[in-house]
């Protein structure tokens, strides 16, 4: 498992990503996604993220190993389609037993990919670890090694058991499988200056051959699309394109860096999703093949055919734009990006009244905020009583939302269109715009709509849970202004860090107390933030606001008394040492490292997790102590 | 020659062979003085044209292909709803074969029913003798509690009267005095089968509360609680009786099915022959008098029975055209409750949630598609209306049994939604109009009985059975079409049927199967 382990660990490492290169070395440790919290609902494992993030490459056996459970699951469970072999939807699966549990299950794992390249011969067989044999040892990466070397075929191992995290860190890992075993073991068999690789990208619902014509067309070759309807020699030539453009945010992040890194391929970001970031999209490649050495013109033959496909979809799109102007949107999207959507429906002249930020991160939501202005509002979870209450205030005529929270959508009587991965019609490029423009005005137009946003007509209204949720909405809003007391009770009652259970109130009365003025000061004070890191925006705001309350500085402190507090502040939370008693002990013993701190004060003896913040004081404090040293040296 | 003694081929394979093919051809080629190619295939893409369309509808006297059943088949229908009856057919014993072959392939069950065996002398001289006989052998042999007669168009052309008849056959001691055979003139020369179901049903409400013919007193109404509810000519009647009888049983109120036929045609196999199992019981039929109201599932299979109800017993009577669609059975059920003064229980209204949810969850896939259909008047209207709901468009609606009231009543139907806009009817129509309609004005499913598996083969138009006779698909019949759960299931085999077709289209390998997905 060391090895597992380690790639995690560099896969958390992640200098292209700004959110977590502005971590400590111990934040990044503790990895990029939400920790799942036990007894909540929770999401895909790491093992899935890897599955989906290759599934998609065609021609390759992909073999579980596990018991049926994982394979069972989630055979052929995505839309990504092939164009050529289908073998990636035949389910493979070493379906091990419990003898297999106790004596190991590496030989059936040997033989089950003998078989495969006896009955399918394919190009590799890409193997995939789960729980319980990583959890028994099973050791995947000497098996693929042999049975490469026995068999002549590239066996690939996916070291992403389910246990190491969630599917965002599978899909990582899986992208580290690539990088370690795929890309640059093959070379094409030549290379022109529009060879570029789409990386995020998995061809769902066939999203992809709405966009590949025009892309060929332009004369761009796509050497390798990661991964979808990828063949495997493709992937393994990769490292020879000339630009990559990285499709689905940060799924695959660590690829495109690293393709960057080790073969100097540049990439940006873009997006297939509405007519501008498809066009811009466009240019963006087009431009880093041109900075690459493809001649100038190209540009002209980009622009020529972006010209030709906008004109042909709004031409089609406008004859929606009466029915679809001024129809307010909410956007309750995990997977695809959210931001990208917004662009598509202002498009068409819809509004969007609010979109859930679930999944998308930090610069995704500064997008949505740049592209949907202040006004709209950004919902981290939206509960079906909010829900409601948006429908009921005429304030979205439909809601497009994922698989799952569909049903919620309904529950709360709310016309709904399915954007995320289990759809069925492919909303990429300039005809998918077309596309989901036409599936929204049916959606809007669907006669059901008036059955659901109806209740029985038997029924008395005031029966109804949403009548009854505006009364006691309304009762809660009476008491509340009623009792100060009380309201102020429920303000400060708001949680804040979901990770660690802190409110409102602790946050600002720690502030107060303390006179905080950073994010991270509060951090540390309060332990809020320290999880998932998710809420410090929260913080952040937190802090605005009473400052602006505040008008400036809460007290005025005499320099005795702001020294006084300042030394007062608790460093070692475990041991209860303060600031002062540790300045004191590093100037009076000298002091230079964290372990004689420790051996000093009892500070950082107990879940170390002040250590980072002695040593940022025997810096403070010895630094200007050695450059006075030096100076009397001189 | 492939079919030898020692192993004989059936006819889904012995024709394949090679052999026979070449036979096959040869035969056509030497012997049938066939047409040019070319020449068959223009005539072929002809009858799919306008101009062929416009010939087929300026048909005057022929009939290719009905959508309809006789008199006499409705009337055999009615009659086995009631407790321990045997209809009992006046006429040519080859009609009632037809009666009970038909009920049997459509409700995979025996169907009892006799006839008086009428043959030539009897058409010369009047069918006297075969009733008398006919009545006497059919009490003796069945043990019947009560005999419903009705007629074939043979005895209906010499002019039988069968109240006469009946009561010689009494005198002469076929049957005692004062059992009881209904009879209803029902002649398959006028309306169809819906109209022999009204015949007979009226001819048995007759009987029991307008004196026997004469030979008792009439029945004195004294209005009570309760409620009649007639089914019509049904043929989802096994799973719709039960799901009503469950509805009303819920809003608990007492009620009385007329002509309850769901157990006959769905009797347990358990080591018992039933020639007859359930029904409505005579005692039943005299009590249902006092009813205060009397409900019709389907108006146009009482169009007769129910005025004689209203004006003859002054009951409140109410028509309903075969409730499917949600709005239809808000207004079904709301009635009732507004009859009965019961509430409408909390279980119909999370059923009635439930089938919203189902529409919305999978609404988006009938959306936008168009239908043809075809059936009994009042199927096509509750069809219609369903599918409206459902965003669907109905673009033809032909009915061979509807007339020209039915034709107004459906376009005002299609006329009240944006889903109706280029939909028409087609009353009195027969299904080479509806070919005819499929090849110039195709559409993406069509709904109806068995036979229009020869339109699903000829135009390619994909095929949803509703409707009646269903004959190559078995026990449909028992799941409910009316009621939300009966909505439900009526979604469920329109939602089927649209998902075959798109895993049919992409199922090819290496040619169509990249989109042939598991998930839907």
């Amino acid at each position: 498992m060391s090895s597992v382990s380690a790639t995690i660990q560099n896969v958390f490492n992640e200098p292209a990503c700004p959110k977590n290169a502005a971590k400590s070395e111990k934040e990044r440790k503790k990895g990029c996604t939400k920790q799942l919290q036990p007894g909540g609902a929770a999401g895909g494992c790491a093992f899935d993220g890897a599955k989906i993030a290759l599934q998609p490459i065609t021609d390759v056996a992909h073999l579980v190993h596990g018991p049926i459970a994982c394979e069972g699951n989630s055979w052929d469970n995505r839309g990504a389609y092939s164009s050529g072999s289908t073998l990636y939807r035949t389910g493979f699966t070493t379906d091990i037993n419990e003898t297999d549990v106790v004596f190991g299950g590496e030989k059936r794992l040997y033989k089950a990919i003998k078989e495969i390249i006896e009955k399918y011969n394919p190009p590799s067989v890409f193997v995939y670890q789960t729980c319980v044999p990583a959890m028994i040892g099973d050791d995947i990466d000497a098996v693929c090694k042999a049975a490469t070397k026995k068999f002549g075929t590239p066996i690939v191992p996916v070291n992403s058991p389910g246990f190491v995290g969630p599917k965002n860190l599978g899909n990582k890992l899986a992208g580290e499988a690539l990088l370690a075993h795929v890309i640059g073991t093959e070379e094409p068999d030549y290379t022109t200056p529009y060879d570029v690789n789409i990386i995020g990208e998995y061809n769902l619902a066939g999203e992809m051959w709405q966009v590949e014509p025009l892309l060929k067309e332009i004369g761009f070759r796509i050497l390798s699309c990661i991964s979808g309807d990828a063949k495997y020699h493709e992937v393994a030539r990769a490292h020879r394109a000339r630009a990559t453009m990285m499709v689905c945010s940060k799924a695959m992040i660590n690829i495109t860096r690293k393709l960057e890194d080790l073969y100097g391929i540049p990439y940006f970001e873009g997006s297939f999703y509405g007519i501008g970031d498809m066009s811009d999209s466009i240019r963006q490649l087009a431009q880093l093949c041109i900075d690459r050495g493809a001649p100038p013109e190209f540009m002209d033959r980009a622009e020529a055919v972006i010209a030709r496909e906008e004109k042909l979809a709004w031409d089609e799109i406008m004859s929606y734009l009466p029915r679809l102007k001024g129809k307010k949107v909410l956007l309750i999207t995990g997977g695809v990006k959210s931001w990208s959507v917004v662009a598509a429906l202002q498009e068409v002249g819809m509004e969007i009244v609010g979109t859930s930020v679930k999944k998308s991160t930090k610069e995704d939501k500064e997008r949505i905020k740049e592209l949907m202005g202040e006004d709209a509002h950004a919902f981290d979870d939206m509960s079906p009583r909010e829900m409601y209450k948006m429908l009921r205030d005429a304030k979205a005529d439909i809601m497009l939302s994922g698989g799952r929270s569909q049903f919620i959508a309904l529950k709360a009587n709310m016309p709904w269109l399915d954007i995320n991965q289990e759809r069925h019609h492919a909303y990429s490029g300039y005809k998918g715009m077309v596309d989901l423009v036409k599936e929204i005005d049916k959606a809007l137009y669907n006669p059901i709509w008036n059955q659901v946003r109806t209740i029985a007509p038997w029924s008395n209204p005031a029966d109804s849970w949403q009548a009854k949720a505006d009364a006691e909405a309304a009762r809660e809003a009476a008491e509340l202004a009623a009792d100060p007391a009380k309201a102020e009770a429920k303000r400060r009652a708001r949680k804040i860090c979901n990770c660690k259970t802190i409110d409102l109130g602790t946050i600002e009365d720690a502030i107060l107390a303390s006179t905080l003025t950073t994010v991270e000061q509060v951090v540390e004070t309060t332990h809020a933030g320290s999880g998932c890191t998710g809420c410090r925006g929260k913080i952040g705001d937190i802090l605005a606001d009473l400052a602006a309350k505040a008008g400036g500085p809460v007290v005025e402190l005499t320099p005795e008394e702001a020294e006084a507090r300042r030394r007062s502040k608790k460093i070692c939370n475990c041991k209860e040492v303060t600031l002062g008693t540790i300045e004191d002990v590093v100037r009076a013993e000298r002091l230079t490292t964290v372990a004689e701190v420790t051996a000093a004060t009892d500070a950082g003896s107990g879940c170390t997790g002040c250590c980072e913040d002695i040593e940022e004081i025997l810096d403070a404090i010895v630094a200007p102590a050695e450059e006075l040293t030096a100076i009397a040296a001189e | 020659m492939p079919q030898n003694a020692d192993h004989v081929l059936d006819h889904f394979d012995l024709f394949r062979q090679p052999e026979y093919r070449e036979m096959l051809a040869n035969k056509k080629k030497n012997f049938e003085n066939p047409v040019a190619e070319a020449e068959l295939q223009r005539v072929v893409e002809w009858t799919k044209s306008w101009d062929y369309r416009e010939k087929n509808f300026a048909r005057e006297a022929l009939t290719v292909n009905p959508a309809k059943a006789c008199q006499p088949l409705g009337a055999v229908f009615a009659a086995v709803g009631f407790e321990g009856t045997v209809p009992f057919v006046h006429g040519s014993q080859g009609c009632v074969a037809y009666y009970r072959s038909h009920f049997s392939r459509h409700f995979k069950e025996p169907s009892s029913c006799v006839s008086s065996s009428m043959t030539e002398d009897a058409a010369v001289f009047g069918g006297l003798n075969n009733m008398v006989d006919g009545l006497a052998n059919t009490y003796n042999l069945y043990k019947p509690r009560m005999i419903s007669v009705s007629t074939t168009c043979m005895a209906e052309v010499i002019g039988d009267d069968l109240n006469a008849f009946i009561k010689t056959a009494k005198s002469k001691g076929s049957v005692p005095e004062n059992y009881d055979v209904p009879f209803a003139h029902t002649p398959a020369f006028v309306g169809s089968h819906i109209t022999g179901y009204d015949n007979v049903l009226k001819g048995i409400f007759e009987h029991f509360w307008g004196g026997k013919a004469g030979t008792v007193e009439k029945l004195t109404r004294v209005p009570n609680e309760k409620i009649n509810f007639i089914g019509g000519f049904d043929p989802y009647t096994v799973g719709n009786l039960r799901e009503i009888k469950r509805i009303f049983d819920m809003m608990g109120f007492e009620y009385t099915i007329i002509a309850d036929n769901s157990d006959v045609w769905d009797t347990p196999t358990d080591g018992t022959f039933r020639m007859f199992d359930g029904g409505t019981t005579i005692e039943q039929m005299n009590e249902a008098v006092h009813a205060k109201a009397t409900v019709s599932m389907q108006e146009y299979c009482t169009e007769k029975t129910l005025p004689y109800i209203a004006n003859e017993w002054k009951h409140e009577t109410v028509a309903f055209n075969h409730p499917i669609s949600i709005a239809a059975t808000d207004k079904f059920l709301m009635e009732i409750s507004r009859l009965t003064g019961k509430p409408i229980p909390d279980q119909l209204r999370l059923e009635r949630g439930r089938l919203v949810d189902a529409i919305a969850d999978s609404g988006a896939h009938i959306h936008g598609k168009k239908f043809a259909l075809y059936g009994d008047p009042d199927l096509c209207i509750g069809l219609t209306e369903f599918l409206l709901e459902c965003g669907a468009e109905p673009t033809h609606v032909l009915s061979t049994n509807g007339g020209k009231a039915w034709a107004e009543k459906v376009e005002g139907i299609l006329a009240a939604s944006p889903f109706g806009q280029n939909c028409h009817v087609y009353p009195l129509r027969d299904l080479w109009h509806m070919r005819s309609l499929l090849f110039t004005e195709p559409v993406d499913f069509l709904i109806g009985n068995t036979y229009a598996k020869y339109l699903e083969r000829d135009t390619g138009t994909p095929l949803i059975r509703i409707g009646f006779p269903i004959f190559d698909r078995h026990h449909h019949h028992r799941y409910p079409v009316w009621g939300y759960q009966g909505g439900l299931n009526v979604l469920v085999w329109i939602l089927d049927r649209i998902f075959e077709v798109i895993d049919q289209n992409t199922i090819v390998p290496a040619h169509s199967d990249f989109s042939y997905d598991i998930i839907r």
